[in-house]
């Protein structure tokens, strides 16, 4: 069977935004692993119920294979989970206030669960993660220079970064290019040339966007829970 | 007007004079050391205090970070399991010998320095325990250098002194968003620019046993690789003197790494 993925992020504790993706993954049809990148807590609302579901998945659900994304790292992080550090970022961004109303929306019961879970994932020749491979909080968007998108994949040998921090939905691929390069050391000159490799950066959006992945085909289809898109119109390849 | 540029001068105190003399003898007075002043070499304090009484601008190296902060450092911090048993034994040495006022020089010291489009690093610009090898990836090694919003990288770390120019790059992207139907693709033009590696005076691994160091021209951005011979049997015997382990001495009278390559330039510390 034809492989087509599930990616799903930014849910912040919404168990009814997951509640209409799984509805919507169960009418599409193929898709045969739901990845979600991350972000499953927030501080707008309690996460534990959708925390029990994705531990627990009703009878009928895609079963979610998580990684942690940035609200755990802030979470887990100020709950001693890494060592010295703490919810440094948030509290920098977004205040005391922010960090508390973090701490209150999981239980702590749920903590090992999340602190169980991994940076990221490498499928086939797709690297699956948060962020980046240089950090759970890079912001990769359409924007970023290319330059920089070449080194998170080449920093994984990987031809497709699947990142979701930056909540947007976008498919970049690059498509061609080179550099020239002179290295001049005590045995002497050497010249080489180094092509780009065809590799592309998806970002997977948020919430209720999601995407669909065809293994097979390499199409990205950007999707709308709840909404009556259809993909083929989206479908990217 | 040439400056120089000296890195990882591993506690090696004739290496380290020779070269500064050979830089006087230059008439070059402006001299930036890219760090690693401690670690493998029996002269620790005495190196330090070169350095200190000279006033020259230095950086932190990984070694004077380790120092410091301990060996909290990954994996990447060795080429090997080999090297990183043979680099604790130095550390426990080192950390023994050195005096509380030049670690707290080693504590002082930036990790980077920059004086207008140079910027200079011990490892490269995202850690002091990065090796920027000279057949890294291009484009990865252009990131390094672009993204720190330098022309010229001077790096040390890899003991190999060279000089890479990357220029004449480009990359072609398409994008396909969720609003927007696939663009017709744009093509952006890439900088050219540099990375130097100083190599080392203390502890040289590029197949000869001089201790290396560059120097740069900042009107023209020409670059010299300098190899300056010193008495290595002199500091040889004081590695074995001091109890130190003998492979420190046999590879710096062969002048090159035992054994050990890194293999993953890419690898970022994640400490």
């Amino acid at each position: 069977m034809i492989e087509r993925w599930a990616l799903v992020s930014g849910l912040l504790g919404d168990l009814e935004a997951y509640d209409l993706i799984q509805r919507d993954l169960k009418k599409t049809r193929g898709v045969t692993s739901l990845f979600v990148l991350g972000d499953l807590v927030g501080p707008e609302r309690n996460c534990d119920a959708l925390l029990d579901r994705l531990k627990n998945p009703h009878r009928g659900d895609l079963k979610p294979d998580c990684i942690y994304g940035w609200w755990e790292e802030q979470l887990l992080a100020e709950r001693g989970f890494r060592g010295e550090r703490k919810a440094d970022a948030l509290r920098l961004s977004q205040g005391e206030d922010a960090v508390n109303a973090l701490l209150n929306t999981v239980n702590p019961s749920n903590l090992n669960w999340l602190a169980s879970l991994q940076f990221g994932f490498i499928e086939l020749d797709c690297a699956l993660i948060h962020g980046s491979s240089s950090d759970v909080g890079d912001n990769l968007t359409s924007e970023t220079s290319p330059l920089i998108l070449l080194d998170r994949l080449t920093r994984l040998n990987v031809n497709r970064l699947f990142t979701a921090r930056s909540t947007k939905q976008f498919h970049l691929e690059l498509t061609g290019g080179g550099i020239n390069s002179q290295v001049k050391d005590l045995n002497g000159k050497r010249e080489q040339q180094q092509e780009v490799p065809k590799r592309s950066v998806i970002g997977i959006g948020a919430g209720l966007n999601y995407t669909l992945y065809d293994v097979g085909s390499d199409k990205t289809h950007f999707l709308t829970a709840g909404s009556k898109t259809n993909p083929k119109r989206k479908g990217f390849a | 007007m040439n400056h120089a540029i000296i890195s990882c001068l591993h506690a090696n105190l004739p290496a380290a004079k020779a070269v500064l003399n050979d830089i006087d003898r230059q008439g070059i007075d402006t001299i930036t050391c890219l760090g690693d002043l401690v670690g493998y070499g029996p002269q620790p304090n005495e190196v330090v205090e070169l350095i200190r009484k000279r006033g020259i601008a230095t950086c932190q190296g990984c070694w004077d970070e380790d120092i410091i902060d301990g060996l909290n450092a990954c994996e990447c911090s060795y080429p090997s399991q080999l090297a990183e048993r043979r680099g604790h034994l130095a550390h426990q040495w080192t950390d023994d010998q050195l005096t509380d006022e030049n670690k707290s020089f080693l504590a002082s010291l930036p990790t980077s320095l920059r004086r207008d489009r140079l910027l200079f690093v011990h490892g490269s610009p995202n850690s002091q325990h990065e090796y920027l090898l000279p057949d890294m990836d291009a484009f990865a090694a252009l990131e390094r250098v672009e993204t720190a919003g330098a022309d010229i990288l001077f790096c040390g770390h890899t003991h190999q002194p060279y000089v890479r120019e990357l220029r004449d790059g480009s990359i072609r992207v398409r994008l396909q968003n969720a609003d927007h139907e696939c663009d017709q693709g744009e093509e952006l033009t890439l900088p050219m620019r540099k990375i130097v590696n100083a190599g080392s005076v203390g502890e040289p691994r590029h197949g000869s046993t001089n201790a290396t160091y560059v120097i740069h021209n900042d009107a023209t951005d020409e670059v010299e690789i300098k190899e300056v011979p010193y008495d290595v049997g002199r500091t040889c015997q004081a590695i074995v003197e001091a109890g130190l382990p003998k492979v420190f001495a046999w590879r710096l009278s062969h002048g090159f790494e035992f054994a050990e390559q890194a293999e993953d330039a890419s690898h970022v510390c994640e400490r």
